[in-house]
């Protein structure tokens, strides 16, 4: 047994005691301590698979016999899984300290480990279809051990039932791999033909696609992520819904592989609906984590434009450029984890201050929560693509993979290139936008409200595991060029790119990170000493000579109402002007406005409606009446033999 | 030649770039039959703004204080990504077209992050109107980048310019088309007329002014410093990848003087002749400009 099989077994052993040990009274810092150093482990050990140690454990098989193994892409997924989960178990031990039911918090904290692991561990259907439905079932009881209101019911039935309905897809696909032997065999699904290549790719992309909330199948993402305690949160927007990219490149890429053309245009346009979509939802929301759950729909979309410009250079016979585009989606999985994650947790320390985010009542926490709040920069400055840290990277390395689609010889590629390309730096120029309201409207400023006028620092372990992130946030974003031949290497077409700490691929100018990040603190500081040695005199900020009013402040839709008024005809606002007069007097004017989501105006509500509509007539058939059942049996009866005499069945 | 070439970008690029304004006012001045500042003036509003004090609006954070510098080292990095007559002496920067956005993208976030820490009105329209054009002008930047990309088949801006050169390019209408967009882009991107206008602080019109608003003595230098530089890199990079070049280092070099010199005097020329557009109509024109794009691109992949 190697080293990195005894490390991978331990941390599995050390998971597992972790999630039993909350049962025992008084072991709950134990608890957490075992699980931020099992899943460590486990990451470290997934990091060695993906720089080169050999694969191990059993391998991909369409029996039912269970079975557990890492290869290179199952090490990957594990190690931006550790990456995130480590740090979210230990701000769970602040988070939760003095919180009711933390034991069972912690206890499922765990459990959800046990199944994110299990899915891209698992090589048989059984056990991956087992760990695939706790992954979706353990966050549902953690949200609900936690708050049970009525909000808070309804947004995780909706959770379980679009998952669910979504879900359908991803165990049709599953069994129709199984069923034609094609789970690790990709000739054995090319043998049955287009057709069956073709239900098992739609069904991929429904199933997966839900889960991983690209729109239109997303409905669930915003009213869920929200409602979860902030390291639940941090897991799933981090890396539940990776999991579903996880399935999605197995099945396009590798089992029923090589996916055609018109899948790579299927996702390359989901990819870049739910990317402007996610990110101008995001814009027009007015609670904090609400605002960061669109942005996970957002980067979802990023990775699946990746994902499928990789499959249209695939079809052209661009191996490179497939490659490099497979690379970039994989990079910025890995980046969206790491920031987003930070940003829920961060967001957790926050709500925990402030009682609640409403963003135009916070204001002004940089100066109180220093490490908190200057890693909340950090990752807002990330997630908002701006150089030179690692949101910038791999969204430059997907926009690369995107313009050279572009530059394609063919027209109708071509043009699909450039309006992805387009789009993507659309999207980009709004996450900045969306992320420097939320900077401002949370760290910067005066603070709006007195809880945020008394906010202090988060304990220790809260604030360490936002800082960490943060870190992290940087060298990913310095060296993503160590990162990117390994993963060129989990192409199904694998290409070799010499490993330096910055990106140079051919046919760009080349990122180096590492001399922006140090050409930019360096010359930042020489101009800071050039002017620094002046005092600065203390001044109001100049509103044209009058008072300072709160009530005047800034607010999170004064601040997008230009864009606002620019896209009516996509956001179709609502508002309501309504003037209350006595005797002839103006008394008093209400204004109330709002965006509807259209989606869940248009597309959700008429197929609710329907359902509903439908499950009405469908009561009839449910009288009550044994005569009426007996009559059922008698015609299921009669229409089986009519079946069998006409040949139908049997 | 190359090392020349070097200094020219660099040098060039810190001394030279607040002529570049200097000279678009004096044209415009001369176009309007008045007798202007000198090109050499905002120099001297800089020596000006140089022996000033600072000042330190109440509340704000050390975003606001440190915000100048970042974006006078953000665009100083840019300047080291902007080749002069198709040679780079091989900065470790490299030259990547999307690397430049992506600065000055962060020039962007910047501001807007110090015009909320002194949350001033005024600083917030701008920056809120500035990044509502970002939307539309990157998506037409990225556009018109592809097109100059397209020959090239590289969005290094050396390669990217060498293929710019000569007169072959000329006879492919996506070349045109690509023109026509950047020069769309520069108007936003330097904050000309018709799209902002730099010359006044009416609240109802500005963009970029309003983010400079409480900003005083070096720090306000160094942000006028950035706005000229900005000017320096379209400029240069509007000459390079989108106007008529050629030949040899020192050819090309007189190209570029008389290229930058002629837009200049286009943006006088605009500036005089055109009234202001409404903020919220300008979205409108950019999409037009992506839709050129668009039909550059079919040009392109059907010839």
């Amino acid at each position: 047994m190697t080293s990195v099989e005894l490390l991978v077994l331990l941390g599995l052993a050390l998971l597992i005691a972790g999630t039993l040990a909350p049962v025992v009274r008084g072991a709950l810092a134990t608890a957490i301590a075992l699980q931020a150093v099992s899943i460590a482990l486990l990451g470290v050990g997934g990091a060695l698979v993906l720089f080169g140690a050999p694969a191990f454990g059993a391998a991909f098989r369409s029996s039912l016999d269970p079975g557990l193994g890492i290869d290179g892409l199952t090490g990957f997924f594990l190690a931006t899984l550790a990456i995130v989960a480590a740090p979210a178990a230990i701000y769970a031990r602040g988070y939760l300290a003095g919180v009711a039911r933390s034991r069972a918090l912690i206890a499922l904290g765990g459990l959800f480990q046990i199944a994110l692991v299990g899915v891209v561990m698992a090589r048989d259907p059984s056990s991956f279809l087992a760990c695939w439905e706790l992954m979706t079932l353990v966050p549902a009881a953690a949200i609900l051990v936690r708050h049970s209101d009525a909000a808070v019911r309804h947004a995780v039935f909706v959770y379980l039932a679009v998952t669910h309905l979504g879900g359908v897809g991803v165990w049709i696909c599953v069994l129709a791999l199984a069923h034609y032997g094609a789970v690790g065999d990709p000739a054995a699904l090319a043998a049955q033909g287009a057709g069956i290549q073709a239900l098992v790719v739609v069904a991929a992309i429904v199933g997966f696609g839900t889960k991983a909330g690209l729109m239109p199948l997303h409905s669930w993402l915003p009213r869920a992520h929200p409602v979860a305690p902030s390291h639940v949160s941090a897991l799933m927007s981090g890396v539940m819904i990776k999991m579903a990219l996880y399935g999605l490149i197995r099945v396009l890429f590798e089992w029923a592989g090589p996916a055609p053309l018109w899948a790579g245009l299927v996702v390359l346009g989901l990819g870049l609906l739910s990317a402007l979509g996610g990110v101008l939802y995001a814009l027009v929301q007015h609670d904090l984590k609400r605002l960061l759950a669109f942005h996970s729909i957002e980067n979802v979309g990023i990775v699946a434009l990746g994902l499928g410009a990789s499959i249209l250079f695939a079809s052209e016979g661009d191996e490179t450029w497939a490659a490099i585009a497979f690379a970039a989606a994989l990079l910025h999985v890995l980046n969206h984890a790491v920031f987003k994650a930070l940003l829920f947790l961060a967001a957790g320390t926050f709500e925990r201050a402030l009682g609640s985010l409403e963003l135009d009542r916070i204001g002004g926490l940089l100066r109180r929560m220093p490490w908190t709040g200057g890693a909340f920069l950090v990752g807002s400055m990330a997630i908002a693509g701006v150089p030179p840290l690692n949101g910038f990277a791999s969204e430059w390395l997907t926009l690369q993979a995107l313009i050279h689609v572009a530059l394609g010889p063919s027209l109708g590629l071509g043009l699909a290139g450039a309006l992805a390309t387009a789009g993507l730096a659309a999207t980009a120029a709004l996450a900045m936008f969306c992320f420097a309201k939320v900077v401002g409207l949370v760290l910067l400023g005066a603070p709006r409200r007195a809880e945020a006028e008394a906010a202090v620092e988060a304990p220790p372990s809260m604030r360490s595991a936002p800082v960490f992130l943060a870190g992290c946030c940087v060298v990913l974003g310095a060296v993503p060029g160590l990162l990117v031949p390994s993963l060129m290497q989990l192409s199904p077409h694998p290409q070799s790119l010499a490993a330096e700490p910055g990106l140079a691929i051919p046919g760009t100018g080349s990122l180096p990170s590492p001399w922006l990040l140090l050409g930019l603190i360096a010359l930042s500081g020489l101009l800071w000493r050039l002017r620094g040695a002046r005092r600065a005199a203390p001044v109001p900020v100049w509103a044209c000579g009058q008072q300072i009013e709160p009530s005047l402040n800034w607010s999170s839709a004064g601040f997008t109402k230009p864009l606002r008024l620019v896209l009516e005809a996509v956001l179709r606002p609502r508002r309501e002007i309504e003037a209350v007069r006595e005797r002839g007097q103006l008394q008093s004017i209400r204004y109330r406005g709002d965006i509807p989501h259209l989606f869940d105006t248009l597309l959700y509500g008429p197929v609710q409606r329907g359902a509903l509509a439908g499950a009405l007539v469908a009561r009839r058939l449910q009288s009550g009446s044994v005569r009426a059942y007996a009559g059922y049996l008698l015609a299921l009866l009669l229409g089986l033999l009519v079946a069998v005499r006409i040949g139908a069945i049997g | 030649m190359t090392a020349l070439a070097g200094a020219i970008q660099i040098l060039g690029g810190l001394a030279l770039a607040p002529l570049l304004p200097g000279t678009i006012q004096t044209l415009k001045a001369g176009l309007q039959g008045r007798r202007g500042p000198s090109p050499l003036q905002p120099y001297r509003e800089l020596r000006r703004l140089w022996r000033k004090t600072l000042a330190d609006p109440q509340p704000t954070t050390v975003v606001y204080r440190l915000a100048p510098c970042i974006v006078a080292a953000a665009t100083i990095l840019a300047l080291f990504l902007v080749p002069i007559a198709d040679l780079s002496p091989g900065w470790p920067l490299g030259n990547d077209a999307i690397v430049l956005v992506g600065l000055l993208a962060l020039v962007r976030f910047v501001l807007a992050a110090a015009s909320w820490d002194t949350g001033s009105g005024f600083a917030l329209i701008g920056s809120s109107r500035d990044l509502t054009l970002s939307v539309f002008a990157e998506a037409l930047l990225v556009g018109a980048l592809i097109l100059a990309a397209l020959p090239a088949g590289s969005t290094d801006l050396v390669a990217m310019s060498g293929a710019a050169s000569g007169s072959a390019i000329w006879s492919e209408p996506a070349h045109w088309f690509a023109a026509v967009a950047f020069a769309l882009v520069v108007l936003v991107e330097t904050g000309r007329q018709p799209i902002d206008n730099p010359d006044t602080h009416l609240e109802l019109t500005m963009i970029h002014e309003g983010l400079l608003l409480e900003y005083a003595g070096r720090d306000l230098a160094l942000l006028e410093w950035s706005a000229a530089a900005r000017h320096w890199i379209f400029l240069v990079v509007a000459a390079e990848l989108y106007l008529p070049h050629w030949g040899g280092f020192g050819v090309q070099l007189v190209c570029l003087v008389i290229g930058v010199t002629v837009l200049c005097a286009v943006l006088a020329f605009a500036e005089t002749a055109q009234a202001k557009m409404r903020v919220l109509r300008v979205p409108a024109l950019l999409a037009g400009g992506c839709l050129l794009t668009l039909v550059g691109l079919i040009s392109w992949l059907v010839g």
